[in-house]
């Protein structure tokens, strides 16, 4: 035994060089490496003299990484994708070809991973492309790609993707807030969707999940809304510029310019009218907006479109879920109206409001806004399926007022309602009322109730 | 040629390596080596006495030493940075994905052979008098890797990282009274974030090092003082029970006998303090069993220590550490688990918490802890101490069952499915 | 196995050891050097020539450095770093001179040492156009301080 331990002493030793070569061996060779050398090779070709050509081959090899302190993260994409700002680069192979069409998206100011997912700091292909285990945002196809481009442009028409603004659309009218959360505004009956197009799911599965809920996502209380390929294409886009990322200061400012005209678009939108008036023109439930710039600073502006409960205490103005340059957009469009503006906005309207319609027109927009419409319909038809619930679906609120009193849908609505069970015996069904008392206040429930009463009587005249 | 001999003898101050007298003053010249005894006796360097799993364990706490400073270079102890310097050692950083894979599977070899130790110390009976404190600084040594385990465990900040840590740290909480408070003293807060990742990294790079360190300094003095490595159980002396006496054990067998000290001997002190040589006394037969540790010791224990970074090389050349998601305290991965050496508790806490979180670590420590004055058979020959052995395996095989059904058998929802059934784990 | 064999074995293994160690100690020493440096880098763009003014050099805070553009003479871009111990110079417009607030060095229009204990003129750098369009400074590459790039 003895006699055998300098033999044993070397075979480790040998042993030991070996694996440290090999360690070091696999270390100095890693892909990246030849996609910089086949890429040199082929910027030499385009080199006129042999001394030219020598010294861009000559060239050490390197990781190359744009830093994007303003987008919290590192793209080193371009240690391979060489080519990307090389105009001459236009007709090379990939990895190695020039990104046209950029416009002002010049990639060391935006990187890659902003819009195009993958895995910024990796620098070997599959994981690069976050094609791996473990990365939650895999590279977006061609036919997802631009989703990416809502994740700065937040607000307004974003130019080439009529799908974003389609889908944010869809999204604050067909009553997805009632059963979800967005940047804090909505129900908690389904997930909240404030960062999900940062989570691991696959566009395909959003499109899906639109069009079949049940069908990706097994046992789900999300209805089945029949929404067009088209419109879930839209949402899915949507869903997809959902990260809720922190933007530099430079990426903000490409976003919409805060003119009045974006304002006063907003200020149709919200249907701000119902409740506010300018220079005694319109709804007088909130104040009159007539020099209201001049009352208060815009920070104060600001902060009561952001929360009007902290400003004023006991506000009846509901919480908007508006971006910075949308409630710039508003205080701008405050400066600058005039009674005349808001008789234009309501002779778009058709009618004059009088108080009960003024409240009616709240009520509605609030039946909107908060999401009612997602389970009890746009047009208050109910219908969707809701197993072992009395009836077997969320129930229609066209006649309610045959059934009930206001002051039983008022509490109704305050408090909420697990609905009555078909079979005693059987499951829970997956959809209920949830109380919206924390949510809204006393008058707006006051106005949808108005708005409900609104739409009875107009179903029983046409009986 | 002169100087250079000159200043090469002012080194290392000692005979030629060919002589006896140089061969027993490498050692006691040398502050690194004279832990060792100029001779050692051959037969306790047998592979299959000890394993050299201690020297295992040392050596993989050395490389897990030499790895974790350099990958300390590359390491920012604050939640996002922590992941992203992950990424940069596993994608930029020249040699990174080894150096930490290194890292982390000395880690997990040095929790076993830890363990592995400890049961070989237990089997030869190497606890008994006088080595019945070593044995609890080694239950100590023990505790404290596992800690720095635990610790380093959350370093990376990913998916794994930190729901093991949120599953390990709450099986603590079950500790009644303190359980909760600990907790959050240990993590600076509620639930783990950015006060416990800085907490865990002093922790692992400071604090538990230091500890490990002093108290491997202890366990190794002793091993000396104790008269070296315990005599293997097959050259136990078949009708005396244990006779060995070393210095600073409480002399039953020979009384302290404290002669006047020779008036022309400076060396007396050593007589003065016990009335015996600083070794064990031995039988002419035993003598002639004495070796010299040079070469004969240190070349097994070179030997030990290559096998042990080779291994850990192989290893780390082909399977780099893993490295999940970013930590994200709104998802819970199904199941969650704790580090695979806490996943025995884990397992007893869906049983009962009061039973994995309380009552089983709390006992399996005190028990180990009380081994030594607790076994009061003098004998160290297995034939004498079966009821020791058998009570110890059924502890040591208990464990492990619990530990392979908590990794390998438990699936989503801490579901019984066995590692060859595959789960597609159901959409969210 | 005679005592000459067992040495040879052995040394045969030390020598593989140390070739070892030493490939070891190296690969550790290349795992120290960075690979990448979350810095501004050395060679960067620094935008289209138009966004530059005429007159007044334009000072670039995170890349330490100024740009001038002369209508005439084209572009040049100094170093803000001062040569004696590394503070950040300024540039007075009323005497178009670099102060350096640390020691007080003062550096004339072109960059030479004019006062105080600097001990260097301050650093001139190439700039280049890209092929799209964009100027690029490299810090690596010093140039004379008549140094410039015509657009």
């Amino acid at each position: 035994m003895r006699s055998r331990l300098p033999q044993i002493f070397f075979a480790l030793s040998t042993l030991a060089l070996v694996l440290i070569v090999l360690a070091v061996w696999q270390a100095s060779t890693p892909s990246w490496k030849t996609y910089q050398r086949n890429f040199l090779q082929l910027e030499a070709q385009g080199e006129p003299s042999a001394v030219t050509k020598a010294a861009v081959l000559a060239t050490p090899p390197e990781i190359h990484q744009v830093m994007l302190t303003g987008l919290q993260r590192v793209d080193r994409c371009t240690t391979c994708h060489l080519g990307v700002d090389d105009p001459t680069m236009k007709n090379a192979p990939e990895p190695f070809r020039y990104h046209a069409g950029l416009g002002p998206h010049i990639p060391s100011r935006f990187g890659c991973t902003i819009c195009h997912g993958g895995q910024g700091l990796a620098t070997e292909k599959d994981a690069a492309h976050g094609k791996v285990d473990f990365w939650q945002t895999p590279l977006l196809t061609r036919d997802y790609i631009r989703a990416s481009c809502g994740r700065c442009h937040k607000e307004g028409d974003v130019p080439g993707v009529p799908e974003l603004t389609e889908g944010r659309h869809l999204f604050e009218t067909q009553g997805c807030r009632g059963c979800h959360k967005l940047n804090g505004v909505g129900g908690s009956i389904g997930p909240d969707l404030t960062e999900e197009g940062a989570n691991r799911r696959s566009p395909e599965w959003l499109e899906h999940h639109f069009i079949a809920p049940n069908a990706v996502s097994a046992g789900s209380p999300m209805p089945n809304f029949h929404f067009t390929s088209e419109q879930a294409r839209a949402l899915t886009y949507y869903m997809l510029s959902l990260t809720n990322e922190e933007m530099g200061t430079y990426y903000s400012s490409v976003r919409l310019i805060p003119s009045p005209e974006y304002g006063r678009q907003l200020f149709v939108e919200k249907n701000c009218i119902v409740c506010h008036a300018i220079g005694g023109i319109g709804a007088k439930s909130g104040p009159d907006l007539l020099g209201v710039t001049k009352q208060h600073s815009p920070e104060w502006l600001d902060e009561q479109l952001v929360n009007p409960d902290l400003v004023y205490p006991g506000s009846s103005m509901p919480e908007y879920d508006l971006e910075t340059n949308a409630r710039k957009a508003l205080v701008a469009f405050m400066t600058s109206a005039t009674p005349q503006d808001a008789q234009e906005i309501l002779s778009g309207k058709g009618h004059t409001l009088t108080p009960e319609d003024a409240a009616i027109e709240a009520g509605k927009r609030d039946f909107a806004r908060f999401g009612c419409a997602g389970c009890h319909g746009t047009e208050l038809q109910g219908g969707l399926p809701n197993p072992n619930a009395q009836g077997g679906e969320v129930p229609s609120l066209l006649h309610v007022s045959d059934d009930y009193t206001k002051d039983e849908i008022l509490a109704v609505i305050r408090n909420g309602r697990a609905p009555p069970l078909d079979k005693a015996s059987g499951p829970t069904p997956p959809l209920y009322m949830p109380s919206w008392k924390n949510l809204l206040s006393e008058e707006d429930i006051h106005h949808i109730v108005d708005f409900l009463w609104s739409k009875q009587q107009k179903s029983k005249e046409s009986w | 040629m002169n100087l250079i001999r000159e200043i090469w003898q002012s080194i290392v101050r000692r005979d030629p390596l060919s002589t006896d007298k140089g061969k027993s003053e490498l050692v006691f010249f040398n502050v690194w080596l004279h832990v060792h005894p100029a001779k050692v006796k051959k037969e306790n360097l047998r592979f299959k006495h000890t394993f050299y799993l201690g020297f295992i364990t040392f050596f993989l706490f050395v490389i897990l030493l030499t790895t974790g400073i350099a990958l300390m270079c590359y390491y920012r102890p604050f939640p996002p940075q922590a992941y992203q310097d992950m990424k940069d050692l596993q994608f930029v950083v020249f040699m990174g994905p080894f150096l930490r894979a290194m890292h982390r599977w000395a880690a997990h070899g040095m929790v076993i052979c830890v363990f592995l130790h400890m049961c070989r110390v237990f089997y030869t009976g190497s606890y008994k008098k006088p080595r019945q404190f070593n044995w609890v600084i080694g239950v100590f040594l023990l505790l404290l890797t596992l800690s720095l385990s635990f610790t380093g465990y959350l370093l990376p900040w990913d998916q794994l990282a930190y729901w093991a840590i949120t599953v390990g740290t709450n099986i603590g909480s079950y500790a009644p009274i303190v359980g909760g408070q600990l907790r959050e003293l240990l993590l600076g807060g509620h639930s783990v974030g950015e006060a416990a990742l800085l907490r865990f990294y002093v922790l692992h790079v400071a604090v538990l090092p230091t500890l490990i360190i002093l108290l491997t300094i202890v366990h190794f003095w002793r091993v000396r003082k104790d008269g070296g490595l315990s005599r293997p159980v097959w050259k136990l002396k078949p009708n005396k029970t244990e006779t060995l006496v070393t210095i600073g054990a409480p002399l039953e067998i020979a009384p302290l006998k404290t002669g006047p000290a020779s008036k022309d001997k400076t060396y007396g002190l050593m007589e003065v303090v016990t009335g015996k040589p600083i070794f064990e006394t031995v039988t002419p037969e035993e003598e002639e069993d004495a070796v010299f540790s040079y070469p004969y010791a240190f070349f097994r224990e070179a030997i030990a220590l290559m096998v042990t970074v080779t291994g850990i090389m192989a290893i780390s050349l082909f399977f780099h550490a893993p490295l999940e998601e970013l930590a994200n305290p709104a998802k819970t991965p199904n199941p969650a688990k704790a580090p695979w050496y806490f996943l025995g508790l884990q397992e007893l806490v869906s049983h009962s918490a009061l039973l994995g979180g309380v009552v089983a670590p709390a006992l399996m420590v005190i028990a180990l802890l009380a081994i030594p004055y607790f076994d009061r058979n003098p004998s160290r020959r297995p034939s004498d101490r079966k009821w020791a052995l058998w009570l110890f395996s059924i502890f040591v095989v208990a464990n492990l069952v619990l530990i392979v059904v908590g990794t390998f058998f438990r699936g989503p929802g801490w579901a019984l499915i066995p590692p060859w059934v595959h789960v597609v784990a159901g959409a969210e | 196995m005679n005592r000459r064999a067992f040495l040879n074995w052995g040394t045969a293994g030390l020598v593989a050891l140390c070739a070892g160690v030493g490939v070891s100690l190296g690969a550790v020493l290349r795992f120290l050097v960075p690979s990448v440096f979350y810095e501004p880098p050395q060679s960067l763009k620094i935008g289209n020539p138009a966004d530059f003014p005429f007159g007044a050099p334009t000072f670039l805070a995170d890349e330490k450095i100024f740009v001038f553009r002369d209508r005439d003479k084209g572009f040049a871009v100094a170093s803000a770093v001062c040569t004696h111990l590394g503070c950040t110079v300024g540039y007075l417009q009323s005497d178009q001179r670099f102060h350096c607030p640390c020691h007080g060095s003062v550096f004339g229009a072109n960059g030479a040492v004019q006062h105080g204990p600097a001990p260097r003129a301050l650093n001139w750098f190439e700039v280049t156009l890209t092929r799209d369009g964009q100027l690029r400074v490299d810090k690596d590459k010093v140039v004379p301080s008549n140094y410039r790039l015509m657009v």
